[in-house]
């Protein structure tokens, strides 16, 4: 197992098989994302690869469920598709959500990380019980206690329980950055003539920023995937992108939301390659002499 | 450093005295900047969850319906029948009751607890018109013979408890008798310990095979040169940054009996056409999606644990004259324990509360107990049976939160 | 010192400094600097000396006390208006800037005009040998780069005073000495008032105008290097800076400026009187190792004892004898490998000498 220049016939055989049985698990790991992609160009309209597509014929693939997206009917009463407008609903539930748990998660990752902090372990741990929680438990409740003030049906509820789980991921990362925050950095911008809220803007917030912006897609793309709340929460007429490819799923599953899977998985690839160069930019900031000798 | 010869004091005051002044105003500012965080935290979510598992225990109906009535029954000590004057105002709220149009639902709540409860207020109401005047007791026991039975009036009082543990019973698969003795439930009516037991079962196989598939994987990219090993992590990470719902689809689309799955190993005739395997909507298929969903958060608490264990031990233990084997068992394991113990923790937590795989794929047999509690939110309406169940499952998360706490710690949890 | 510490450029005036309310890390510091000097603090670690810097710099406050530069206090004087450039263990260069806009962060903050940052950024880089390094991050330079654009940001703000905090600590010995030469030739050339922290004496002895040798939060002793090293003048001092072979014994007689020892092996030596209490009173010697001489010739010496040689380490230009004598057997002695000198071998006994004024009597530990 251990890598050696030393090897008999066992230890290859054993390198051998030990490499191959991780390639079928991180098969197992992609695999069923990278099925899909294929499929969703199938002109027919099986989930199966046709004999067509197989032989790499042009003719057995197609955009047409990706053209399906924009043309699904909307509901009565409200134009466009209703992929956009479900996208457009999300979206806009999302950045609120995102907003309101980055700026209120960022500072309260600031207090945490002050030394003075009293109560911190249990805070932090309260804090981050959002994401703990089962969240049947979480949406139930919420749903029981938002009704009683009128908040069921609002994007607003929506809003605030989405920002609510948005926040544990924000405190995470922010936490983390400012753990390797070197208060040093503090004293030089002070010794050289910075006062405190010229050296919070040109040292602080540059430096933590990698940490904050982790924090604030976790929290997006954790509002953008959320679902259950959504089902106890939303009225009829508000519908997000995973409320439509939940329903999806239990009527018809058809391949447009294959088409639609495929759009979300490269977003997330997108989203992934910001988030991990976000990471090593901290780790370059944050130690500058190993980033060196790496 | 030597003491000084008495307290330091400055301007009269002791500087020990400043300097906690000074301590204390920096930990208020600390504490003022978490503090938006929590209330909002407490008002959002702790408050809401707070005053729903309360339904579990609470029992508001026969106070809001009856109230002189639940207020003559908790003074009366059941002992004998109740006197003429608990009878009068059983009537007068009953009453009342029949002309707000509230009767039926009394009727209903005590028909949980009482067999025939129903008719016996409904039938006592048709008679009502009868009763002109005192005294009630010789009436009542007239309309419905059932007033005379002390029993009735036992049950009554019980259910007119503002606080009742009924709903946690009937969580467990219990409940009780007319008698107010704890029972279980009848045999084809147990479903809710089998459901617990099985939620328990189907996170501990998730968690061992997670484990098992994911600490091949962790080891891997642990010993990579960072270059690929950057790579590979990617390839964990993208799974955990695509949509649960896209990845629960990949599932369906791979594994339905005329998804890719079968369809290959017809074409491999593996399986005839006729053979197709059902691999989904059933236990099976709950326990591959979730695996697969939840590798990640056992992968990369272990890389991080992997990670720093150092190469020179290893190449220790080899000079030392251990084979690769042994060197992996007696160096490298004991050293990726903690790992495992931070990975399986939070993968376990995670999937004691699944609801949306078990949902999509679990068919019937797949359930776990947060879709039980969904169906008796959203179908069923009886929350309070609801809020005991997640009464339940809550206390069962946080005490396995507080594990993690005191073997991982909150503040190493990290962000891929 | 020619002034009085009040009228010294930089000034330390009865400061205490107390973390807790009852331990003093510093135990009333008076201490003056003059213009243009380069003064080390030196001493152990917890010696209090990183606390006056702090103290200085702004970042703790004297418990009681008063600082001033300049001629003004500075007590009540926040950090970012002290102008006083720091130079960080850690160096502290922002990660996120390059080169240049380190160096140009300290006047941008003092809204000096951009041609003129433009100017002095290049000028202060050119000093320290790194022009063509503007546009680097402090991630991509070594450790000595980082070092020298953590002396040149501290330096580009003409400050009235330069602070360094052990700052060639993270250094391996080799560039550890270069760097030592070019901040000293930078200081010579500016004439920039340094405050140089470190617990490295041959550091403090190489660079400075004066040391001021720290304990236990009490300034031991304040001298230039060369009089801190000859006439040490207390047993801390002399124990601390360079090698150092001591005795313990009683004064029995004082005359003038010397005075008789008896050691407790019954040995009597001859010393310089410099620290002692009197007739009576428990003495540490010291002597150097390069004062005593093996087979001195007759009469040159006054004090003359028999020792035996226990270890020999060849060292190049010199052979470091380890002997025992006065029931000291750790009394080392540095014989030059000339051609002239004689030859010693192990187990044999030799004789040794060395002058009265070169043996000190300071105080004895307590």
């Amino acid at each position: 197992m251990y890598q050696s220049n030393y090897r008999g016939w066992l230890g290859r055989l054993w390198h051998w098989v030990f490499l191959s049985l991780c390639s079928l698990i991180f098969l197992l790991l992609i695999g069923p994302l990278l099925v899909i992609i294929p499929l969703s160009f199938n002109a027919d309209s099986y989930f199966t690869f046709s004999e067509g597509m197989l032989r790499l014929d042009p003719e057995a693939f197609s955009l047409k469920w990706y053209r399906e997206i924009l043309h699904t009917p909307n509901r009565p009463g409200s134009h466009g598709s209703e992929w956009a407008s479900a996208a457009w609903t999300s979206l806009y539930i999302g950045i609120c959500a995102t907003l309101i748990a980055t700026a209120l998660g960022t500072v309260a990752a600031i207090g945490l990380s002050r030394p003075e902090m009293p109560y911190r372990r249990i805070i932090m741990a309260f804090l981050i019980s959002p994401m703990i929680v089962p969240i049947i438990i979480t949406a139930a409740g919420i749903f029981a206690y938002y009704s009683k003030y009128h908040l069921a049906y609002t994007d607003l509820g929506i809003i605030l329980a989405h920002a609510v789980l948005g926040t544990p991921f924000v405190i995470i990362a922010v936490t983390a950055t400012l753990t390797g925050f070197d208060t040093q950095y503090l004293r030089a911008s002070y010794s050289l003539g910075a006062r405190p809220i010229k050296t919070f803007a040109r040292v602080v917030l540059p430096l933590t920023f990698p940490g904050i912006m982790t924090g604030a897609l976790f929290a997006f793309v954790t509002s953008l995937d959320e679902i259950v709340v959504v089902i106890f929460l939303a009225s009829e007429e508000q519908i997000t992108l995973p409320r439509l490819i939940w329903s999806g799923i239990r009527q018809e599953i058809t391949l447009t939301i294959l088409a639609v899977a495929t759009i979300m998985v490269t977003l997330s690839v997108l989203i992934l390659i910001s988030v991990e160069l976000l990471r090593r930019r901290t780790e370059r900031y944050l130690a500058p002499q190993s980033a060196n000798r790496a | 450093m030597a003491k000084a010869a008495q307290p330091i004091m400055i301007d009269g005051v002791p500087l020990k005295e400043r300097l906690a002044q000074a301590e204390r105003r920096k930990k208020y500012i600390a504490f003022g900047m978490v503090l938006p965080l929590l209330i909002f935290v407490i008002v959002t979510f702790a408050i809401p969850i707070a005053s729903m598992l309360f339904r579990s225990v609470d029992n508001p109906r026969m106070t809001e319906l009856a109230p002189n009535l639940v207020q003559a029954l908790n003074e009366w000590d059941g002992a004998e029948l109740p006197s003429e004057e608990v009878f009068e105002v059983a009537f007068i709220d009953l009453t009342a009751a029949k002309e707000a149009g509230t009767l039926g639902r009394i009727a209903t709540h005590l028909n949980y607890s009482l067999s025939g409860g129903r008719s016996l207020i409904l039938k006592t109401k048709r008679k009502f018109k009868k009763i002109k005047s005192p005294p009630y007791r010789e009436a009542m026991i007239k309309a419905d013979k059932r007033w005379g039975d002390i029993n009735t009036w036992g049950v009554l009082k019980k259910v007119s408890d503002r606080y009742t543990t009924r709903y946690f019973l009937n969580a467990v698969d219990r409940d009780f008798d007319n008698d107010g003795n704890i029972v279980e439930k009848p045999e084809e009516k147990q479903i809710y310990v089998t459901l617990f037991l099985r939620t328990l079962w189907i996170s501990l196989l998730v968690t061992l095979l997670t484990l098992l598939i994911g600490y091949p994987i962790a080891y891997l990219i642990s010993t990579q040169p960072p270059r690929i090993g950057n790579l590979l992590i990617i390839m964990v990470l993208l799974p955990f940054w695509t949509s649960l719902l896209v990845r629960t689809t990949s599932w369906i689309v791979l594994l339905q009996t005329q998804g890719v799955l079968n369809d290959i190993m017809v074409w491999l005739g593996i399986i005839s056409e006729q053979g197709r395997l059902q691999m989904i909507f059933n236990l099976q298929g709950t326990l591959i999606a979730m695996t697969q969903i939840l590798l990640p958060f056992m992968v990369l608490p272990m890389y991080s644990v992997m990670k720093t264990i150092p190469l020179y031990e290893l190449r220790a233990s080899q000079s030392l004259g251990a084979n690769p084997f042994i060197t992996f068992w007696r160096i490298f394991w004991p050293r990726s324990i903690p790992g495992i113990g931070a990975g399986g923790l939070l993968v376990f937590v995670l999937s004691v509360g699944y609801y949306i795989t078990p949902a999509l794929v679990g068919g019937s047999k797949g359930q776990m107990i947060s879709n039980q509690i969904a169906f008796h939110m959203k179908s069923s309406l009886n929350w309070g049976l609801a809020a005991a169940m997640g009464s339940i499952l809550l206390i069962a998360v946080l005490i396995l939160y507080w594990l993690y706490d005191k073997v991982v710690g909150i503040d190493k949890m990290k962000l891929g | 010192m020619s002034t009085s510490i009040s009228d010294a450029y930089v000034s330390f005036q009865e400061v205490q400094k107390s973390y807790d309310g009852e331990n003093l890390v510093v135990k009333d510091l008076n201490l003056g600097v003059e213009r243009g000097e380069f003064m080390t603090m030196l001493g152990p670690s917890g010696s209090g000396k990183t606390t006056c810097l702090m103290m200085l710099a702004g970042f703790e406050t004297a418990t009681s006390g008063e600082i001033m530069l300049d001629g003004t206090g500075i007590n009540n004087v926040p950090p970012w208006k002290r102008d006083i450039g720091i130079v960080f263990q850690n160096y502290a260069l922002f990660p996120h800037m390059t080169v240049r806009e380190n160096l140009a962060y300290p006047l941008e903050v003092r809204k000096v005009p951009k041609n003129e940052i433009t100017d002095r950024v290049e000028k202060a880089l050119g000093m320290v040998q790194l022009s063509g390094f503007a546009g680097r991050r402090p991630g991509q330079l070594s450790g000595g780069q980082q070092q020298r654009v953590a002396v040149a940001r501290a330096l580009v703000f003409e400050p009235k005073l330069v602070l360094m905090d052990e700052p060639l600590g993270a250094l391996d010995k080799q560039l550890r000495e270069q760097m030592q030469y070019e901040i000293k030739h930078i200081h010579e050339n500016l004439g920039v008032t340094v405050v140089y922290v470190t617990h490295d004496q041959s550091e403090a002895l190489t660079m400075s105008n004066r040391v001021c040798v720290f304990d236990d939060g009490v300034v031991q002793q304040v001298a230039p290097p060369d009089v801190l090293y000859e006439q040490p003048q207390n047993a801390f001092v002399a124990q601390f800076i360079g090698e150092n072979n001591t005795f313990l014994g009683t004064v029995r007689e004082s005359q003038a400026d010397r005075c008789v020892v008896e050691l407790g092996t019954g040995e009597v030596l001859k010393a310089l009187t410099v620290n002692v209490d009197g007739v009576g009173s428990q003495t540490t010697l010291s002597l150097r190792p390069e004062r005593v001489t093996i087979n001195p010739e007759a009469g040159s010496c006054d004090n003359q004892v028999q020792g035996d040689v226990k270890e020999l380490i060849y060292l190049g230009d010199h052979i470091r004898a380890r002997l025992e004598l006065c029931g000291n057997d750790q009394f080392i002695v540095k014989v030059p490998n000339a051609a002239n000198h004689s030859h010693l071998r192990e187990g044999e006994s030799v004789s040794v000498g060395w002058l009265s004024e070169d043996c000190r009597a300071l105080d004895a530990p307590n």
